[in-house]
C-alpha cells in the first residue's frame, strides 16, 4: 500500500503547484517508501514462518485475501463505475463450480462432471466465465442505476441458489457438494506432499502452500485495479460515474464502459470463488439465501469491505477485507487461546455473538465518523506526514468539487 | 512520470532482493516422522493424550441456529466426561474436553479447527451438516476420528466418521413401519413428504421413497429451504393430492406451521417427522394445540423416556444445570461420550492409544452397549449405519420435554434390508 505514496507525484493537476517545494523531500519519501513495500513484501511472504505451528492464524490470513480480491473487484464496480451491485456471491459461486467442473477428474464419479484440465487453465477458464456472465448482465446493469441496479443483482443471489440446487451434475448438490481438485502449477501440488521444503524450519504443507498461492493472486489482482483505476479505462469509469451525459460528450461509450466495468468486477469474483473453494476444500451450494458461503450475508459483507475501505479504493477495499473478514476469525480465535467466555452455555453472550458485536460496530463507526473509510483516513495521514507537498489537499481530507481537478478516489493524497 | 516510474522500479528491486534472501533461507528435508510415545502403562501416544490426560474436542454450537440442542449436546458431553473421571477416568487418564462454538458456520469452522486440531485426540461432538462437509478432508488428512451430531448416511463415505446411533432415512422408514403398524397407514397409500433441500431432508426422502416403493405407497414430495416459514400452501397442494399420511425432515418452526396447517385445513392426517424436527419450545407457540398428530422418530430416547440410563443422564442434567433447557440433545451428548469411553477402552487395552489406533479399536466394536441409550452399534462394515432402531416417540404436553415415549428401540424388517448409499455388499 505504501507504493501509493509516491503516486501523487505522477498525477499531473496536483504535481505543479507543488514542484519548486517538492523536490528536496521526494527522493527522501521515495525512500521511505521503498522501504515500507520492502517491509510489508518481507512481512508477508514471512508470515507462516512467524506463525509457525499456529496454522488457524494462517487459515485467517489466507481468507482476508479472498475478501480483499473480491472486494477489489466490487470497489471498482461500486465506487469507480458508480454501479451498486449485490451479486458478488453469485460470481464467487459460478467460480468456485466452473473451478470444479474445469478441472474435476472425469472418472471421479458418475454423477459428477469433470473435463480433467490442468489446474491453472482451470482457474483462468473460471475466471473467463465468470467475466462472460457478468457481460450477459450488461444489458441489464446497462439500463439501470443505483439501488434499482442493486435490486436486480439480487436476482442472480437467488438465482444462483436455484441452479445450485438444480445443477448437481456441476455442484454436487446441497447434500454433499464435491471437492475441489487440488491446485498445482507446472507439477507441484498445493497439498500436504512429501518431502516438503522447509522455510527457517517451517515445513511448507498445504496451508504455507495456499498462502503463498492466495498472495501471488492477491498482489496481481492488486496490480492489475491500480493499474485499471490510474489509466484510461479507470477515468472513463470515473467520467460514467459522475455524469453520463458528459462522459459521452467526450467520447466514452457509457454502454460499452458500464457493461466492461460489470465484466471485470465479476472476474475478480470469479477468482475470489476458486480461492474460497480451495479455502474450504469444498464447493457447496447454500441450502438457503440467508446464511452459507454463497448468500445475501455475503453480499453484504462485501459491501461492508467496500464501505469501510473507502468507496473505490483499491488499497482500501485490502483494508476493509482485514476488518470484515478477518476481525471476526481473529477474535474467535483469541477467545479460545485465553479461554475468554469459557462459561458462556446457554444463551449468554459468547465470543460468536461479541465477535459480530465488534464488525457491526466497526461498521457503523466508520459510516457515523468517517464516511469517506479507510481510503480517507489514509488521506489525511498522508497529508500530515508531508503538509508542503500538496498545498492544495483541503484540511479534513475531504475534497470540494473546484478545488481538485481529478479525484480518482483511490490514491490517499488525491 | 518518470519519478513514479523510478520508484515503482526500486519497490520491485527491493522484493526482488528480499525473496533472494528468504530463498537462500530455504532447506529442503523430509518431514520428520510422527512423534510417537510410550507413555504410562505402555501405551502408544501421538497426539491429545498424556500420561494423566485424554483430550477430546467439541465443535459445537451455542450461538446459531440450533443454540438450545447444541447447548444441550454440550452439557450430556460434559456430564459422561465427568462421570467417568469420578469412576477413576479410562487407561488411568482423565478426560478433558477443550470445546469450541463455530455457531453453524463452515467457515469460523474451517479457521477454528487447525487450533482445536493439535491438542485433541479425537472429536466427541461436530455439530451441523455444513460443517462436517467443509471439515471432511481435514479429518482424513489428519486421522481423526470425529462423531457427528448429524445423522445423514451420505457422510459414512468418511472412514472418520463415527456415526452415533442410526441415520435420517432409517428414522424415517422404522417411523413409516410404525404408522403402519398401528393402522394409520395403508399400502398403496398416497403420503406427503415436505423436506428441506440438502443433507438432511434430501436423505430423510431417501427412506420414505425406500419405504412407498415397498408397499406401493406414491410420494408426493415438497422441496423447501431451511428458512421458509410458512408451510401452509404445501400442506394446501398435499391435501389435494389426497395424502393420509405427511413426512417432515424440516426444521422445528417449519414443523408447527405444517402442523397447524393440517389442523386449519382439517386434513389431520398423521405426521412423522425426525429427530430434528421438534423442540419442546414449540409447546409455547401459537401452534401448541396442532401439535398432538405429530410422531418423532430419534435414535435417541426422548428426555422423558423410561428407560434407565436415559432418566439417569435426564436427572443428573436437571441438577448440574437448572433452569437449562430440556430437549433430547442431553442424551446425544451422552451417549457419544459412551461410544467413545468403549473405543478408548480398547484403544487401551490394545496399548495404542494414537489416532491410527483409534481408528482401528472403532473397526473392531461389533456389539457397542450404550445401556439403550441408542441400539446396539455394530461399527465393523464402514459405510453402513452402525444400527438401525429408532425411539418412537408422540407429543405430549404434559411430558418433560414434551414427548413421551410410544415404542422403545423399534427395527422394522424394511429398515433391516435397506442399503445406505455407501454400504458395501
Amino acid at each position: 500500500m505504501s507504493e501509493v505514496v509516491s503516486e501523487k507525484v505522477g498525477s499531473p493537476p496536483a504535481a505543479p503547484p507543488a514542484e519548486p517545494r517538492a523536490t528536496a523531500s521526494r527522493p527522501r519519501r521515495n525512500r521511505i517508501k521503498i522501504a515500507a513495500t520492502a517491509v510489508l513484501v518481507l512481512f508477508l511472504v514471512l508470515l507462516p514462518i512467524l506463525v509457525g505451528s499456529e496454522v488457524a492464524y494462517l487459515k485467517v490470513a489466507q481468507y482476508i485475501l479472498i475478501g480483499a480480491v473480491g472486494g477489489i473487484g466490487l470497489t471498482l464496480l461500486v465506487g469507480q463505475a458508480g454501479q451498486l451491485s449485490l451479486a458478488h456471491p453469485f460470481f464467487l459461486l459460478v467460480g468456485a463450480v466452473s473451478y470444479a467442473v474445469l478441472a474435476g477428474d472425469p472418472e471421479e464419479s458418475d454423477d459428477l462432471v469433470g473435463l480433467g484440465l490442468p489446474p491453472l487453465l482451470a482457474l483462468v477458464g473460471a475466471i473467463v466465465i465468470c467475466g462472460l456472465i457478468g457481460l450477459a448482465f450488461a444489458p441489464v446493469a446497462g439500463r439501470l442505476r443505483g439501488i434499482y441496479l442493486g435490486v436486480a443483482s439480487l436476482s442472480l443471489v437467488f438465482l444462483g441458489l436455484w441452479l445450485g440446487q438444480s445443477l448437481e451434475a456441476f455442484t454436487g448438490g446441497t447434500s454433499s457438494g464435491r471437492t475441489p481438485p487440488t491446485f498445482e502449477l507446472f507439477g507441484f501440488p498445493f497439498s500436504n506432499a512429501e518431502p516438503s521444503p522447509t522455510l527457517f524450519g517451517v515445513a511448507i504443507e498445504k496451508q504455507q502452500r495456499l498462502w503463498y498461492l492466495f498472495l501471488v493472486l492477491a498482489a496481481i489482482s492488486y496490480l492489475l485495479a491500480r493499474g485499471a483505476v490510474n489509466s484510461r479505462i479507470g477515468r472513463s469509469w470515473r467520467a460514467v460515474r459522475d455524469n453520463e451525459a458528459a462522459a459521452t460528450a467526450m467520447g466514452v461509450n457509457v454502454t460499452r464502459v458500464k457493461a466492461g466495468a460489470f465484466v471485470i468486477s465479476s472476474a475478480f469474483a470469479g477468482l475470489a470463488g476458486v480461492m474460497t473453494a480451495l479455502w474450504l476444500d469444498l464447493v457447496k451450494p447454500d441450502e438457503n439465501e440467508f446464511t452459507g458461503s454463497y448468500s445475501l450475508t455475503v453480499s453484504i459483507a462485501f459491501l461492508a469491505i467496500v464501505i469501510i475501505g473507502g468507496l473505490g479504493s483499491v488499497p482500501g477495499a485490502v483494508v476493509g477485507a482485514a476488518v470484515v473478514f478477518g476481525l471476526q476469525q481473529f477474535f474467535l480465535l483469541g477467545a479460545n487461546e485465553f479461554g475468554w467466555f469459557a462459561d458462556a452455555e446457554f444463551g449468554g453472550l459468547n465470543a460468536v455473538v461479541l465477535s459480530a458485536f465488534v464488525y457491526g460496530a466497526a461498521v457503523v463507526l466508520v459510516v457515523l465518523f468517517e464516511p469517506g473509510g479507510a481510503a480517507a483516513v489514509g488521506r489525511r495521514l498522508v497529508a500530515r506526514l508531508s503538509p508542503s507537498d500538496i498545498p492544495s489537499a483541503p484540511r479534513g481530507g475531504r475534497s470540494t468539487p473546484g478545488s481538485e481537478p481529478e479525484r480518482n478516489d483511490d490514491d490517499p493524497t488525491a | 512520470m518518470i519519478l513514479r516510474r523510478r520508484a515503482g522500479r526500486s519497490a520491485t528491486l527491493a522484493a526482488a532482493l528480499a525473496s533472494t534472501l528468504v530463498l537462500a533461507a530455504c532447506g529442503s528435508t523430509a518431514d520428520t516422522p510422527a512423534d510417537t510415545a510410550a507413555g504410562a502403562g505402555g501405551v502408544k501416544t501421538d497426539k491429545g493424550v498424556t500420561d494423566t490426560t485424554i483430550t477430546l474436542g467439541i465443535m459445537g454450537d451455542t450461538s446459531g441456529v440450533f443454540k438450545n440442542l447444541g447447548a444441550a449436546i454440550n452439557a450430556g458431553n460434559q456430564l459422561w466426561a465427568d462421570d467417568v473421571n469420578a469412576a477413576g477416568g479410562i487407561c488411568d487418564r482423565t478426560i478433558q474436553l477443550e470445546v469450541v462454538d463455530h455457531g453453524y458456520k463452515a467457515d469460523t469452522a474451517k479457521t477454528l479447527y487447525p487450533q482445536l486440531e493439535p491438542k485433541i485426540l479425537g472429536i466427541v461432538q461436530l455439530l451441523g451438516s455444513p460443517v462436517l462437509a467443509a471439515l471432511k478432508q481435514n479429518l482424513i488428512d489428519d486421522n481423526v476420528t470425529a462423531a457427528p451430531a448429524s445423522w445423514s448416511s451420505e457422510i459414512l463415505n468418511n472412514p472418520n466418521i463415527m456415526m452415533i446411533g442410526t441415520t435420517y432415512d432409517l428414522e424415517v422408514i422404522n417411523g413409516l413401519a410404525y404408522l403402519q403398524q398401528e393402522g394409520l397407514l395403508a399400502d398403496g397409500a398416497t403420503i406427503g413428504h415436505i423436506y428441506i433441500d440438502g443433507e438432511y431432508g434430501g436423505n430423510g426422502l431417501k427412506g420414505s421413497k425406500y419405504y412407498a416403493d415397498k408397499h406401493g405407497m406414491t410420494v408426493k414430495e415438497a422441496k423447501i429451504t431451511s428458512t421458509d416459514t410458512d408451510l401452509t400452501n404445501i400442506v394446501t397442494g398435499l391435501r389435494g393430492d389426497g395424502v393420509t399420511a405427511i413426512v417432515l425432515t424440516t426444521t422445528p418452526g417449519q414443523t408447527a406451521s405444517a402442523l397447524a396447517a393440517n389442523q386449519a385445513l382439517g386434513l389431520n392426517v398423521p405426521v412423522l417427522g425426525n429427530n430434528p424436527t421438534f423442540d419442546p419450545a414449540l409447546l409455547q407457540s401459537p401452534a401448541a394445540g396442532a401439535l398432538g398428530n405429530l410422531y418423532v422418530a430419534a435414535s435417541s430416547p426422548p428426555f422423558s423416556s423410561q428407560t434407565p440410563k436415559a432418566a439417569a443422564v435426564a436427572k443428573a442434567y436437571k441438577e448440574a444445570y437448572p433452569g437449562a433447557p430440556l430437549n433430547a440433545g442431553t442424551n446425544v451428548g451422552y451417549v457419544e461420550g459412551l461410544v467413545w469411553q468403549n473405543v478408548l477402552t480398547k484403544a487401551c487395552e490394545n496399548g495404542d492409544m494414537t489416532r491410527a489406533g483409534i481408528q482401528t479399536a472403532l473397526t473392531s466394536l461389533t456389539a457397542v452397549d450404550t445401556e439403550d441409550l441408542v441400539g446396539e452399534l455394530d461399527y465393523s462394515s464402514p459405510g453402513a449405519p452402525p444400527t438401525r432402531g429408532v425411539y418412537i416417540a408422540k407429543v405430549d404436553p404434559a411430558a418433560e420435554g414434551g414427548v413421551t415415549e410410544v415404542a422403545t428401540v423399534f427395527t422394522a424388517p424394511e429398515a433391516e434390508s435397506y442399503k445406505a448409499p455407501f454400504q458395501e455388499g
